[in-house]
């Protein structure tokens, strides 16, 4: 979702229902982390940034939504428990990070301007002049280049396509002159200051990681019930379905007595749900032969049982 | 007349000795309320037979067979019992071997009381034959009646028809055995002729000669058609349940 310089990759593609957030967040902590934490799930995307161990911000994206600082990271033990994704952490210097966090959290200054509308020397220089930190995004509908800016000096170019920041301009001089190109512009603060905030330190990860983990079992738990309790309407549903067939065979080969005789031998060896238990089927077959040759001719008696004997091993283990 | 009875008395021997054998066949190898049915009607055979026994002028045997007579109905109706008893709750007891040594054991007892009480007289021949016809009247009515209940329970099933067959059955034996009773209450029957002759009782056989010609006659063929409609019936049971 976030197409982003990888710079030096430290673990990559490691599935997210490993990682304990909290101890992973600490060591990075502890580590001074300079770089980005990319988490991948099926239906939504998370970055956090670190600053020389400092969590400075955190974004989760789930569609066209998104949730920054607390909620992020809420969202973000959410989608980890729920399993499925995926985590890359890459290390990047500490100016590129404030780039890439102008990027994604910066104030746009300008949004979605025509490249041939506008002076573009006089916005570098501008750029330049205001010793701007942050980002110019060149893009057209199917490319896009990035340039990073540190008090106004560029730091470097990407690419799409590419994955490490380039130092030659001249692939976002090309798109620049396509037509339809379009520029944002997307300023930030430095990354010293980006330094004073802390979501570390304003969130307490362990503790919304513990709550997490707590609905999730519960939740978990809730479904494992649900499971069961469907499982057992469904198997009550199924011994249901196949006691009144024994009993259709049954009033077939002897008349009406044989639902009752169907419904006397069952009740005998403990009801339906003993159709399941090889001896109690035995004994049930052989209670209803015993009967059923008051009432009819061995030959049929005979068909009789083997109907049922296929009906019960076919349908009551299913 | 007397020849011709005689006559008819042995086929009906012959044709119960079919039946017995039929439905004592049948009994084995089929389940305990069988066993008591098709027990009763082959003792019916053994109480008809004396009279083709050498020895049927020997009075504590035909007690005995008298008794026996009345030991086929009682067992026979035990049987259709349990059937309607199985039939309204499905519950099945007791085992076959317990019918075969109950029902010897009950005419074991009853010959042994016949011999150590003094030997009948005719008289007291004809009374346990005339307990014997009351037992088998009343008993065939009891049974018409469980055989319709029963057939109201399992009348889709394939053994239904054989039901009704067993009410026919008893329709016939309650004609054989019922006319036989009347000439008795009425002292219209050989027996009594042959004792009011002997003591010089005057009888009112000849006032009422129709009605007992109609009555034997009825006996006679009540008697041959219980037999052969037995033996037809277990024969269409054993097809039935085969």
């Amino acid at each position: 979702m976030f197409l982003l310089p990888k710079g030096n990759p430290l673990y990559e593609n490691i599935p997210a229902a490993k990682i304990k957030l909290p101890e992973m967040l600490e060591k990075l902590k502890s580590g001074n982390f300079t770089g980005y934490l990319n988490f991948t799930f099926p239906s939504s995307a998370a970055i956090l940034f670190f600053e020389s161990g400092k969590l400075i911000s955190a974004l989760l994206e789930r569609g066209t939504t998104r949730q920054t600082g607390f909620e992020a990271m809420a969202g973000l033990c959410n989608n980890i428990m729920a399993g499925g994704g995926s985590l890359n952490v890459y290390r990047l210097s500490k100016d590129l990070t404030m780039g890439l966090h102008a990027l994604l959290h910066g104030e746009m200054l300008y949004r979605g301007q025509e490249v041939k509308l506008i002076d573009i020397k006089g916005l570098l220089e501008k750029v330049k002049a205001k010793r701007l930190n942050g980002c110019l995004r060149i893009y057209t509908e199917d490319r896009s280049a990035l340039i990073f800016y540190k008090d106004g000096a560029p730091l470097g170019f990407f690419h799409d396509g590419t994955q490490d920041i380039d130092t030659s301009a001249s692939e976002s001089q090309k798109i620049a002159g396509l037509p339809g190109a379009k520029i944002d512009v997307l300023s930030t603060q430095s990354a010293d200051e980006l330094m004073d905030y802390d979501l570390l330190e304003m969130v307490n990860i362990d503790k919304l990681w513990g709550s997490t983990e707590t609905r999730y079992a519960a939740e978990m738990n809730q479904m494992k019930r649900d499971g069961q309790e469907r499982e057992v309407k469904e198997r009550d549903s199924r011994l249901k379905e196949l006691e009144e067939d024994l009993k259709e065979v049954a009033s077939a080969y002897l008349g009406k007595m044989g639902r009752t005789l169907v419904e006397k031998e069952l009740g005998g060896v403990g009801g339906r749900e003993s159709l399941q238990k090889e001896e109690s089927v035995i004994t049930f077959l052989a209670g209803v032969e015993k009967s059923a040759k008051l009432l009819t001719s061995l030959s049929k008696l005979k068909e009789m049982v083997d109907t049922m004997k296929s009906e019960i091993s076919s349908r009551a283990k299913a | 007349m007397d020849d011709i009875g005689n006559l008819i008395g042995i086929i009906q021997v012959v044709f119960w000795l079919l039946a017995g054998g039929m439905s004592f066949y049948f009994s084995i190898g089929n389940a305990r309320v069988w066993t008591s049915i098709s027990v009763g009607f082959f003792l019916i055979f053994l109480s008809q037979f004396y009279l083709l026994a050498p020895w049927a002028d020997y009075t504590r045997l035909e007690a005995v067979h008298y008794i026996i007579g009345t030991v086929a109905i009682m067992v026979m109706t035990h049987g259709f019992q349990e059937y309607y008893v199985f039939s309204r709750t499905l519950d099945i007891g007791g085992s076959k071997a317990a019918v075969y040594l109950g029902t010897l054991g009950v005419i074991c007892v009853s010959s042994v009381f016949i011999f150590i009480n003094p030997e009948p007289t005719y008289s007291v021949l004809r009374n346990i034959k005339m307990i014997e016809n009351a037992s088998w009247v009343f008993l065939a009515v009891i049974n018409i009646d469980l055989i319709r209940k029963i057939y109201a329970q399992i009348r889709d099933s394939v053994i239904s028809k054989g039901f009704v067959a067993f009410g026919i059955v008893f329709f016939f034996i309650f004609l054989w055995k019922g006319s036989e009773l009347y000439l008795q209450v009425f002292c219209w029957d050989n027996d009594w002729h042959i004792f009011a002759t002997n003591n010089g009782i005057a009888d009112t056989v000849e006032l009422y000669s129709d009605r007992i010609a109609f009555s034997v006659l009825v006996n006679q063929i009540g008697g041959m058609l219980s037999a052969l409609s037995v033996g037809g019936t277990f024969i269409y049971l054993y097809r039935l349940l085969r």
